[in-house]
């Protein structure tokens, strides 16, 4: 999974300033010198938390390319003010200029802005697409239900595909809208941890089961509001590294709101499917054993 | 144009706000007086002192939520038993539903009842009438039961903290179907039902406000006041009206069908009955983002006239100014979507908006290099209320910049609902409208009270208040980036944000402080009310047409309908001995004027 940094370090080291470049030490130094603790946070209060997705990466760019924008722009615009402000400060004997404005000049800071916001938008509706577009046919795909205060995770059973949901039928008898007479409902993986391989898309479908929650991974540069009633299935998302990272409810869902949140792994290929078959192979077990099929089980 | 002002001035003397009622409004003794009175001015005071309540309440929420975000778990020192105890445990602590109840109160009360009334009642009452030549405002009446609808809707507002279940926890900007449905908190509907008709009676004190507003301008100003002569916080009021009668009624409606969902069984925003829940977010910000420009409108207005008046220059660009704030009225209805990018709104509607926040970016940096151009080559004189308005500048170019990473969509996937949006927003409200708001006070307060303020409390104000106010809200930049959730009360729960934890604490140092910092702004108020030295008539040597008036200023302003000849900044005029000229000045023979 190393290898798989390699882009992060270069596109920072491209971009580094002052404020980048603790981040991309911090980046370097966990990678070479404490590979162990490459999951937690660098020890910096200043930089971007680590970025582990690829299009977390594109969202990256684009934010430094406004971020140096942004800066010139307020380092300019304000070290001229400050100028002003000392140097026009009243004086005996000098009175002001007299002038109501100058078009030319309004035409220049009307249409200068205009041009450079109108090409940021284009820009950064291109990169709004390529996040958005199509998941992958490959992709891992994985339930998210989102309810007062918590998040469950349903993976496919061994047949390999999900039970379809309908969001109609989800209830507290059945939170997931499952149909039970479908064989893949009983195989289901119910987990209440986000565990996903490095290097596979993951295709997230998300649900919530009461009010309105968030899906959100600042790692992963990935906010998404599950509504209830509605599958949300346009979000997927690559990891590039493995690591232990938080999932957050990042809308304000009730009491309980400032704690719902659920584990994440990203992990090997290898680890993955072993985690998943295990699982699998319990839930079959399961299903042999008992006549009637039985709901899916809170883990 | 002048044969319709010349008219309608004379008009103004017929109609109620002329000084037609003057005996029953004077009539009357003590208390009375204040309580129910037409004058415009009495009235501005009215909602001035309210909203001055209403800040102290609203703003000692928000230090009781920084303490609690800093101190998670520990008692608050002394707010913590002034708490109502739906908030606050036995022993001073918030609990995470109390802490819900300040971030819904703290934002309703700070927009509502007192950032709304403070730029719009206070000032636009005030100036309005004054600054047009008018007597008064064109219904006298219905101005004051927009106070009074106000007064009312604050009421109902604080008493949602002492019904079952107490104030509602679902964040101002209340998204269904938490709100919607009290099975979703703990099964009572009290709080949020309050909050709704609350809101709903405050919006027709706007509205009441709005249309008085309008027609003043429209129809009151006086001979040779054209519309292109009118200073730019009139403007800006004009502008900030119209937008409230388009806005104000969307959320009105939307408040309407909460109550209805909650308490009467309907399911407009219920998925499970056929609802939309998304349909609450695009009500209710189609009325949220228009509220964000009829804030920052007046403070622009106000501002610009005060940069004019200490740098002894005509504002630069003035029709730029005027085009500019048209243009943000319109497109400030069609962004709105920039709140839901991520909401599960379609991806092609938000590239749109995303288009559309990007383009609205432009007036206002056309705004900010025309303050520059209005100090530039200037004479400035600092007083308080100038430091307060160049401070505004910077805070809103501050608070512009980081609008450009949030009306990026891809950037928003990342900092959306982070602390990275409560800076922005504290940036452009308090840091922008906030100054602009003590500016304003500092700046007219001689006109409404007669008095002057003591310039070495003010310079303290101001200093404590810059200060404080970057501490407080410039480490919340660092915090969002860290991907610090807005409107949670104990980030030290996610690993990632332990760390960051310090950060949180310097906030809540800035926080306290910043409250503190108004406490010389109060006691400057209230002792220079009474004692501070007499004001002259025009204090500032100004040009508009309120200083021509000496304290106090009799029920029906004007003894005489003055008579406008020239644009409203003619500062530092060529040829001339004084370095203004009144807007009731004719202009010597020998001096042309440039048009602006």
């Amino acid at each position: 999974m190393i290898h798989a940094m390699i882009p992060v370090i270069k596109k920072s080291s491209f971009f580094a300033g002052r404020f980048f470049s603790r981040l991309a030490t911090g980046i370097i130094f966990l990678i070479l010198v404490v590979p162990a603790m490459a999951e937690e946070r660098i020890g910096n209060i200043y930089g971007l938390p680590p970025c582990v997705t690829v299009s977390g990466e594109k969202v990256d760019f684009i934010f430094r390319i406004i971020f140096w924008l942004t800066g010139a722009v307020f380092v300019i615009t304000q070290s001229t003010y400050i100028v002003y402000l000392i140097k026009y400060r009243r004086r005996p004997g000098v009175k002001a200029h007299y002038s109501h404005g100058n078009n030319k000049l309004e035409v220049i800071w009307t249409t200068l802005p205009t041009i450079i916001f109108l090409a940021l938008a284009i820009y950064s509706n291109r990169v709004w697409d390529d996040i958005h577009r199509e998941a992958p046919a490959n992709s891992l795909v994985i339930d998210v239900s989102s309810y007062q205060y918590g998040w469950q995770m349903r993976y496919p059973g061994v047949s390999g595909k999900l039970s379809p949901c309908d969001v109609r039928q989800i209830s507290p008898q059945n939170p997931f809208g499952t149909d039970a007479a479908d064989p893949r409902t009983a195989q289901d993986v119910i987990s209440s941890e986000l565990v996903i391989p490095v290097g596979r898309p993951v295709h997230v479908l998300l649900h919530s089961r009461d009010v309105i929650h968030a899906f959100y991974v600042p790692e992963f540069r990935l906010y998404q509001d599950c509504v209830p009633g509605r599958t949300i299935g346009w979000v997927w998302f690559q990891a590039i590294r493995t690591g232990d990272f938080q999932l957050a409810c990042s809308q304000l869902c009730g009491t309980g709101h400032f704690n719902m949140k659920a584990p994440i792994h990203v992990v090997t290929e290898a680890e993955f499917d072993k985690w998943l078959s295990t699982r699998q192979q319990k839930n079959a077990a399961a299903a042999a054993s008992s006549s009637k099929l039985p709901t899916p089980k809170i883990p | 144009m002048s044969a319709t002002t010349a008219d309608s001035s004379h008009a103004s003397d017929t109609l109620p706000g002329g000084h037609g009622h003057d005996s029953h409004s004077h009539g009357k003794k003590g208390i009375l007086h204040y309580l129910w009175n037409t004058d415009h001015k009495v009235i501005a005071m009215q909602f001035l002192f309210s909203s001055i309540i209403y800040l102290v309440i609203g703003g000692s929420m928000a230090i009781a939520m920084r303490w609690q975000l800093a101190f998670p778990g520990h008692p608050i020192p002394i707010l913590g038993h002034l708490l109502p105890p739906s908030v606050v445990g036995d022993d001073g602590a918030l609990l995470p539903g109390g802490f819900n109840m300040l971030v819904t109160m703290h934002g309703t009360i700070l927009v509502f009842f007192v950032a709304m009334p403070v730029l719009i009642g206070v000032f636009g009452n005030f100036l309005i009438p004054l600054k047009i030549g008018a007597g008064d405002m064109a219904f006298p009446a219905l101005n004051e039961l927009s106070y009074w609808l106000f007064s009312l809707s604050g009421f109902i507002m604080l008493a949602s903290f002492f019904v079952p279940g107490g104030a509602p926890g679902t964040g101002w900007t209340a998204y269904a179907p938490l709100s919607s449905n009290d099975v979703y908190n703990n099964h009572t509907s009290f709080g949020q039902t309050l909050w709704c008709i609350s809101l709903f009676v405050n919006g027709l004190s706007s509205l009441t406000g709005a249309v008085n507003y309008i027609t003043t301008v429209i129809t009151m100003r006086a001979p040779g006041m054209t519309m292109f002569r009118m200073p730019l916080p009139v403007w800006a009021i004009f502008i900030t009206a119209i937008l409230l009668i388009f806005a104000i009624p969307v959320l009105s409606a939307a408040a309407a069908l909460i109550i209805f969902d909650l308490n009467f069984g309907t399911s407009f925003y219920r998925p499970a009955g056929g609802g939309q829940p998304i349909l609450w977010q695009h009500l209710f910000w189609f009325f949220g983002h228009p509220e964000v420009y009829i804030l920052v409108l007046p403070a622009m207005g106000f501002v610009s006239e005060i940069l004019a008046v200490f740098s002894r220059k005509p504002v630069f660009g003035y029709k730029a100014m005027v085009y500019a704030m048209g243009i943000i009225g319109f497109l400030g209805f069609i962004v709105w979507g920039h709140h839901m990018y991520v909401s599960g709104m379609s991806l092609t509607l938000s590239a749109l908006f995303g288009v559309s926040t990007m383009v609205i970016a432009v007036p206002s940096a056309i705004k900010t290099f025309n303050w520059m151009g209005t100090i530039w080559r200037g004479s400035i004189h600092y007083t308080v209320p100038m430091a307060f308005a160049v401070a505004f500048v910077s805070m809103f170019v501050i608070g512009g910049l980081s609008g450009i990473f949030m009306a990026s969509t891809p950037v928003d996937l990342f900092v959306h609902h982070t602390y990275f949006i409560v800076a922005h927003f504290h940036y452009v409200i308090f840091g922008a409208i906030v100054f602009s708001v003590f500016a304003a006070i500092y700046f007219w307060f001689p006109k409404m009270s007669g008095r002057m303020w003591n310039p070495t409390l003010g310079w303290i104000h101001f200093w404590a208040t810059f200060v404080f106010f970057n501490m407080t809200f410039f480490p919340m930049h660092n915090l969002g980036l860290a991907g610090m959730m807005r409107r949670i009360s104990d980030p030290t729960v996610y690993d990632c944000l332990k760390q960051v934890q310090p950060l949180n604490v310097v906030c809540t140092i800035g926080a306290m402080g910043l409250g503190l910092a108004t406490l010389p702004f109060l006691v400057n108020m209230f002792w220079s009310m009474f004692n501070g030295p007499k004001a002259p008539a025009n204090p500032w040597h100004s040009t508009t047409l309120e200083w021509t008036l000496d304290y106090p200023i009799q029920h029906g302003n004007f003894p005489v309908t003055p008579t406008v000849y020239h644009g409203p900044y003619e500062y530092s005029v060529p040829g001339m001995e004084k370095d203004y000229l009144p807007q009731n000045e004719k202009a010597p023979a020998h001096i042309t004027l440039e048009a602006h």
